[in-house]
């Protein structure tokens, strides 16, 4: 019974998985990301940032392209969101207070006394990653376990105005981590049903604590004549016959194969010379003799 | 082994080679930072150390000013301008920087701080660091550094579930006698008169009793009135020790006053940061002069009263006052012209 269900058990944890990988494989493709934009972003000055709080996932690979009209100089980078609210303190920006896949920003725009940032974005030491270009930059990076910020910013005093970002997520490896979970997931449904079945191609090795009894009970019944015939468990339910004694059947050992017999050992003759020393015969100076010697003794083991 | 471990081991294993780096949403949620990575402490030692060389070699303060600020910074300025006067060179820090411990506490909004302690075997001390981020868009600076001997014990400090110091408010005083802010007041209030050590809960150490020496012998000027007044400036940078105490970087102004009649004229011994600031000295006027002190004030878990275990402090500022010709004459003293 245990066999059983600890065999289905296998088999839905398989499917699932094999299910999740499927799906992981087939959402994400051979790049192992899904791809969405460009969108493109009303801002009019020259920040754009996400909100504390914003990206809360870890370990997801992003992909981040902005690009600008005119091939206005323009800065992108991730940061810890401490350093990344303190950097854009009191300057007028727009800010990205939730996200959904696969674009679904909600934006607001945040007053500040300042138009712009202090400091070029490309001088601070704290971005976790970044790029800078004219017209465009883009940056790829893993999601850390720390709370980070997103960070588009204009360069200098041009301002975001035509911003239009691409942004690519997935998982590192994706594609291949769903097919091998898909894989994994097969494996473990397969074992599963070798378990529930209990095929003997999981038979070998050491008895296993939670099989079924080995013992096998059988149900028969004596006619006048003394003669036995089994009984179907069904007909037992039945109620048709009474069970008067049991008896467990011991399920017969395989008998031990027979030993291979001893091989016969030779015969080997010898003849006595006049002084009483023994000589040994072959069988071919034996045959040349011919009838020129007697058997004296041909006790068993010590044939002469 | 046995057939459901094989099974339940790749079941395992295929998941767990599935599952690793799976994305997953942040735990707690929380909005802070740690002050500084290892490399980046390294960053801002590796510049100090530069800057600072490049400084001593340049006889000139100026370049400190991008890696110090505040009263570190008016201290070794003020040793700057005596080096200079007295045309005397420095020498640069040629061996390597031996920082001995790092504490880099979590913040959720900016100034940034970190604690670190650094071995000088030369003059056998270690220095009591504090570096400062005050936004995101500034330097580290140096912003304290009391030095305490080599052999003194800095109390442990207490960490957080992810081992970091845990930095504590100045008007924090659970599980204290007082807060660092209270206990910086009383320490300061103690300097100006040592009598006062008991009644403000503060422990007469030695730097106490030094600077009371010090202030004795000024007043036994004969016929000059000095008085000598402390004040604590805002605690800012405070840690809480594993003892439940806490780790304070105060910095103190000490401004000494000497009136001095025309009959009379005070001067420091030559080379003195004293005689390089008040070249001619006190004569028939009054004369200011005003130190930093930075001080590391342990307050201990529980009743017992704050202690400093380290200090660092100079003269920043000399400046002649009014003309003293009203001062009554009085006969000349030793210490004096």
């Amino acid at each position: 019974m245990r066999r059983t269900i600890g065999g289905w058990a296998l088999i839905v944890l398989g499917l699932v998985c094999a299910l999740l990988g499927l799906a992981m494989a087939v959402l994400l493709g051979p790049d192992g990301r899904r791809t969405t934009g460009p969108h493109a972003v009303d801002v009019d000055g020259s920040v754009l940032v996400t909100a504390p709080g914003a990206i809360t996932w870890v370990d997801v690979k992003v992909d981040v392209l902005v690009e600008v009209p005119a091939e206005k100089p323009v800065f992108v980078g991730l940061g810890n969101s401490v350093d990344v609210t303190n950097y854009v303190d009191e300057v007028q920006h727009v800010e990205v207070t939730s996200f959904g896949t696969p674009w679904k920003p909600k934006l607001r725009t945040v007053d500040g006394e300042q138009p712009t940032v202090r400091g070029a974005p490309t001088a601070l030491d704290w971005w976790l990653v970044q790029s800078a270009g004219l017209g465009g930059a883009s940056l790829s990076t893993t999601l850390p376990d720390e709370p980070v910020s997103l960070a588009v910013v204009a360069v200098g005093s041009s301002n975001l105005s035509g911003l239009k970002i691409t942004l690519a997520y997935g998982i590192k490896g994706g594609f291949y981590k769903g097919l091998g979970l898909l894989l994994g997931g097969l494996g473990i449904a397969l074992a599963g049903r070798i378990l529930r079945r209990g095929e003997p191609a999981l038979e070998h090795g050491e008895v296993d604590e939670f099989e079924d009894e080995a013992d096998e009970v059988v149900y028969v019944y004596v006619d006048d004549d003394g003669v036995e015939h089994e009984l179907t468990e069904e007909q037992i339910a039945s109620g048709e016959f009474d069970v008067v004694a049991e008896e467990i059947i011991e399920p017969e050992p395989e008998p031990e194969p027979e030993p291979e017999p001893e091989p016969e050992p030779e015969p080997q003759y010898f003849w006595v010379d006049d002084d009483g020393v023994e000589h040994e015969l072959s069988e071919a100076e034996l045959a040349d003799l011919g009838d020129e010697y007697e058997i004296v003794d041909d006790e068993e083991g010590d044939e002469r | 082994m046995r057939r459901p471990t094989v099974v339940l081991t790749a079941a395992a294993l295929a998941l767990g080679l599935a599952g690793c780096a799976i994305p997953h949403q942040r735990g707690d949620g929380a909005i802070d930072k740690v002050a500084a990575t290892k490399g980046q402490v390294a960053a801002i030692y590796e510049d100090y150390r530069e800057i600072r060389n490049a400084a001593i070699e340049l006889l000139d303060p100026k370049p400190l000013s991008t890696v110090e600020t505040g009263p570190v910074l008016a201290i070794d300025t003020g040793s700057f301008a005596v080096a200079q006067k007295l045309n005397r060179t420095g020498e640069q820090e040629a061996g390597p920087v031996d920082v001995t411990r790092v504490e880099t506490p979590r913040f959720t909004q900016y100034p940034l701080w970190l604690f670190a302690v650094v071995r000088d075997g030369e003059r056998d001390v270690q220095k009591l660091q504090v570096f400062e981020r005050t936004t995101a868009v500034d330097p580290w600076l140096l912003v304290a550094s009391p030095e305490a001997l080599a052999t003194t014990k800095i109390p442990d400090l207490r960490h957080d579930g992810s081992g970091r110091a845990i930095a504590i408010k100045a008007t924090d005083q659970r599980g204290m006698a007082m807060s660092a802010q209270e206990a910086a007041d009383a320490y300061a209030r103690v300097l100006t008169d040592p009598d006062q050590a008991s009644s403000a809960g503060i422990t007469e150490d030695a730097f106490v009793r030094q600077m009371a020496d010090v202030a004795a012998t000024n007043a036994a000027l004969d016929g000059v009135t000095f008085s000598q007044t402390w004040a604590a400036e805002k605690v800012r940078y405070v840690l809480r020790t594993s003892d439940g105490g806490a780790l304070a970087f105060v910095t103190l102004l000490r401004k000494d006053q000497y009136i001095v009649p025309t009959t009379r004229k005070i001067t420091w011994p030559e080379g003195s940061p004293q005689q390089a600031l008040l070249e001619d000295g006190i004569q028939g006027s009054s004369g200011n002069l005003n130190y930093y002190h930075q001080i590391l004030l342990h307050i201990p878990g529980g009743m017992a009263a704050p202690r400093a275990i380290g200090q660092y402090g100079g003269v920043v500022q000399g400046e002649l006052g009014f003309d003293g010709q009203s001062v009554e004459d009085d006969p000349p003293a030793p210490d004096e012209e």
